[in-house]
């Protein structure tokens, strides 16, 4: 029989993390590791080996975050499934941008919830249909007014390399971009490496040869 | 001892089958019934008469419009009305002219107030 997925519910709300924390816990294939207040949650989900963080607060993903560089490095992150009363498109893009992976909203059944907490174990995301419909639409907007970000997402740019491309365009050097993004001068020179052999060009002026002027801006 | 008798009308959907999954294993109370919508709420009442209607607690910490409307014809029946985003709930009888927030928002809470204050009845019947 493989293992349980081990579930971690963070809410406020008592009743609620009493109820989900039994329905989610009759579940032969779940395990409820913990069920606390959104105070008492913080910090500690990300210490034990949850692999799905079920919660009622996006705040929480924000105030977990001055935490995390506490968190050990041999646990991995947690899948955060938001549980939201409210459905609500703003709140919604800010729970994919705090790295949320699945968003239940408030017409969801309990059973839609065990759902997406499998889900959510399977390393899949969790989306309502209407919201999803939202994202589509949000991204493709998003594709018209920037095409630039199109062309670096198309070379297969990671964020980090798509943001030192501009600075590369000001005539930093590997020191000068390494101090300013906090990280070591060899990091920076792998980034620029990379990108040079994802754009197809052997050095940083045939790179600003290659791609357009708004991309280095 | 006859049965407690509850009509849940929750919102949202996920707060009423939570509130649901907390009392239907009991055995000493029923759920008469079960709604989604404030409209239906009157006729449910009608039909149902429960001893407590259970309702979403509004974000002004009021009960919701159809209720008011529900309860001056039926003073009698006890509403416990719940929070989906905080702990906060408050329990209505109006024939008695009682409002009290003393009832926890969780399972223990919940179900004490429902056998509490039922047996209370009882006893003044």
């Amino acid at each position: 029989m493989s293992e349980k997925v081990r579930v971690f519910i963070a809410s406020e709300n008592r009743l609620v993390r009493e109820s989900l924390s039994r329905i989610l816990s009759k579940r032969c294939d779940l395990e409820v590791v913990s069920s606390q207040g959104l105070a008492d949650a913080l910090g500690e989900a990300m210490h034990s080996d949850t692999e799905v963080l079920v919660l009622d607060s996006l705040e929480y993903l924000f105030l977990e975050k001055s935490e995390e560089k506490a968190v050990p490095e041999r646990l991995a992150r947690p899948r955060v499934l938001l549980v939201c009363m409210e459905e609500d498109e703003r709140l919604f893009l800010r729970a994919i941008r705090a790295g949320v992976l699945g968003f239940i909203a408030k017409d969801a059944s309990a059973l839609d919830v065990v759902a997406a907490v499998r889900c959510l174990a399977r390393g899949e995301a969790v989306c309502p249909p209407r919201l999803c419909r939202f994202l589509f639409d949000f991204v493709a907007a998003q594709a018209v007014e920037f095409p630039q970000s199109c062309v670096k997402i198309r070379l297969g740019l990671t964020r980090r390399e798509q943001q030192l491309i501009p600075m590369i365009g000001r005539g930093l050097t590997n020191k000068e971009i390494a101090s300013q993004l906090n990280l070591s001068e060899q990091t920076v020179k792998n980034h620029v490496h990379r990108i040079l052999h994802k754009v197809g060009v052997g050095n940083r002026l045939s790179l600003l040869g290659a791609l357009e002027p708004g991309m280095l801006n | 001892m006859k049965a407690i008798r509850v009509l849940v009308a929750n919102r949202p959907r996920l707060m009423r089958e939570l509130i649901l999954a907390t009392i239907a294993d009991q055995p000493d109370i029923e759920i008469v019934g079960e709604i989604n919508d404030d409209s239906e709420m009157e006729n449910a009442v009608n039909s149902t008469r429960p001893d407590f209607l259970i309702v979403a607690l509004e974000k002004s910490n009021r009960l919701p419009a159809a209720c008011d409307l529900v309860l001056q014809n039926h003073p009698r029946m006890k509403v416990i009305a719940i929070s989906p985003n905080s702990n906060s709930s408050v329990f209505y009888w109006t024939s008695l002219q009682v409002r009290s927030s003393e009832i926890e928002a969780s399972e223990e809470g919940v179900l004490g107030a429902l056998r509490g204050l039922h047996a209370r009845v009882e006893e003044v019947q």
